[in-house]
């Protein structure tokens, strides 16, 4: 149960923080669906390090997958939002 | 607009920018600018929220070298080593949390800045001389908002006054039933005191009782002649 709201709150975490939110804005930038996913990915690599410190031992893996997984979804949704919403 | 010809001046630059922001865009729907707005102002935010914090911890305070003084002080009181290890730094007493009033002490501070340019206090003789200029301004904003900086930490209300010293407790009773505030009895909390400091305290108190604007202790160093004189009647004027 823990384990389970500990997920959920990093990945919501993520949303609201630097993966999600920026992630979206740079996938809105691009038609292409792997540029998008990789924005958002790079994001979601760049986060975990930040906020540690820039302190590799401090990153943990799970919390690294996760905002990966969140930067990519994020881009790809942003990547879609440009695909509905304009015509350039 | 039929006369249009063909040598018609080119809108210049800054026109053509200001029409294009204007116009309907042909090309981006409506929830497409209305998302990318909404990202780029949690994104501005965020950035502005950042930074702001980021001038708000000691090491930022510090990090002139003029107020490396202060701190050589504060590191021998109790809100900087005592026996709970609990702190208090430079903007927990200096800066005050509310929104409103904080984005208006980090405004007013900018002119920290200038001074630190152009070095009014760079040397331990110029900045005993502007010290007690420097102490007044702060008693002066802690006397008027009843010294809220530190009442973010202390309370007269969760005060065991049977565990305090008599003195202490004698005079905090005193302080509550005649409405006096901690910076009416606990000036040089974090610093040195400059001599004479209770007289040029009791004035800033007397001048913000009797409803008048503070004319503040003259500091040598900021005197310009005539033209001091000048600005300062008219700040007075302003004040009163
Ligand atoms: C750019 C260098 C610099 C930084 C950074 C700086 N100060 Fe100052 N500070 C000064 C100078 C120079 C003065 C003298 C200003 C004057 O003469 O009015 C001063 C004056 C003050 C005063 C005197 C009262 C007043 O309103 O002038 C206080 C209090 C103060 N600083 C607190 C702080 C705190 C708290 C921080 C960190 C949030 C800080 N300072 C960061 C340079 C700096
Ligand atoms: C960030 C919280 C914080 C702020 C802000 C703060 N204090 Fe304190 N203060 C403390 C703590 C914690 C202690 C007790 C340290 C200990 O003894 O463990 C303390 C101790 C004291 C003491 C006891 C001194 C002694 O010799 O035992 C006095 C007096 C005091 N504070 C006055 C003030 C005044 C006046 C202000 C406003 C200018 C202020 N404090 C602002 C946290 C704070
Ligand atoms: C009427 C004067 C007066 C006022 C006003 C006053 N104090 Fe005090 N306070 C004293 C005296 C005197 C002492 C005992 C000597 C000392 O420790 O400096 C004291 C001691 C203290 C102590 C240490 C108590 C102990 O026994 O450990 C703290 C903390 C404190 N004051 C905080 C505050 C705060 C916070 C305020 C404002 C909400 C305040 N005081 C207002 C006079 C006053
Ligand atoms: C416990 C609260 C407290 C803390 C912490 C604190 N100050 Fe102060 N500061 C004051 C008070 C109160 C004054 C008003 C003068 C006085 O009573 O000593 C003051 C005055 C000043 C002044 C005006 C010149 C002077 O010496 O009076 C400067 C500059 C200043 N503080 C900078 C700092 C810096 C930099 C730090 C962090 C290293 C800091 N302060 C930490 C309470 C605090």
């Amino acid at each position: 149960m823990l384990n389970m709201l500990d997920i959920l709150g990093t990945i919501a975490g993520n949303v609201l923080s630097l993966p999600g939110i920026l992630g979206l804005a740079l996938g809105m930038m691009t038609r292409n669906l792997l540029v998008a996913a990789i924005l958002g990915g790079l994001v979601g690599v760049a986060e975990p390090f930040i906020f540690a410190g820039f302190d590799a031992s401090k990153v943990e893996t799970i919390d690294l997958v996760i905002a990966i997984a969140v930067g990519v979804v994020a881009g790809c949704i942003g990547r879609a939002i440009r695909v509905k919403g304009a015509t350039v | 607009m039929a006369r249009s010809t063909n040598d018609e001046k080119q809108p210049g630059f800054i026109r053509r920018i200001w029409n294009a922001f204007w116009s309907p865009s042909g090309v981006l729907s409506l929830g497409f600018l209305i998302i990318a707005g909404f990202l780029a102002g949690i994104l501005f935010w965020g950035g502005f929220h950042w930074a702001l914090e980021e001038t708000n911890n000691e090491e930022f305070c510090i990090s002139c070298h003029t107020m490396s003084k202060n701190f050589d002080e504060y590191t021998e009181t109790v809100h900087y080593n005592n026996h709970s290890g609990v702190r208090a730094t430079c903007p927990d007493c200096h800066v005050p949390h509310e929104w409103q009033h904080k984005v208006k002490a980090k405004i007013m501070a900018s002119k920290d800045l200038f001074h630190e340019i152009i070095g009014t206090i760079d040397t331990d003789e110029k900045y005993e001389e502007h010290r007690l200029h420097m102490a007044s301004l702060v008693w002066e904003k802690m006397k008027k908002s009843d010294s809220r900086e530190c009442r973010n930490c202390h309370a007269f209300e969760y005060m065991d006054f049977t565990i305090q010293e008599t003195r202490a407790a004698k005079d905090h009773q005193l302080a509550i039933d005649e409405g006096k505030t901690c910076i009416d009895c606990h000036q040089g909390i974090a610093h040195g005191l400059p001599a004479g400091y209770l007289e040029e305290y009791r004035s800033i108190i007397e001048a913000l009782e009797s409803g008048e604007g503070v004319e503040l202790q003259k500091s040598s160093l900021l005197d310009m002649g005539p033209a001091t004189e000048a600005l300062k009647s008219f700040l007075n004027g302003k004040t009163e």
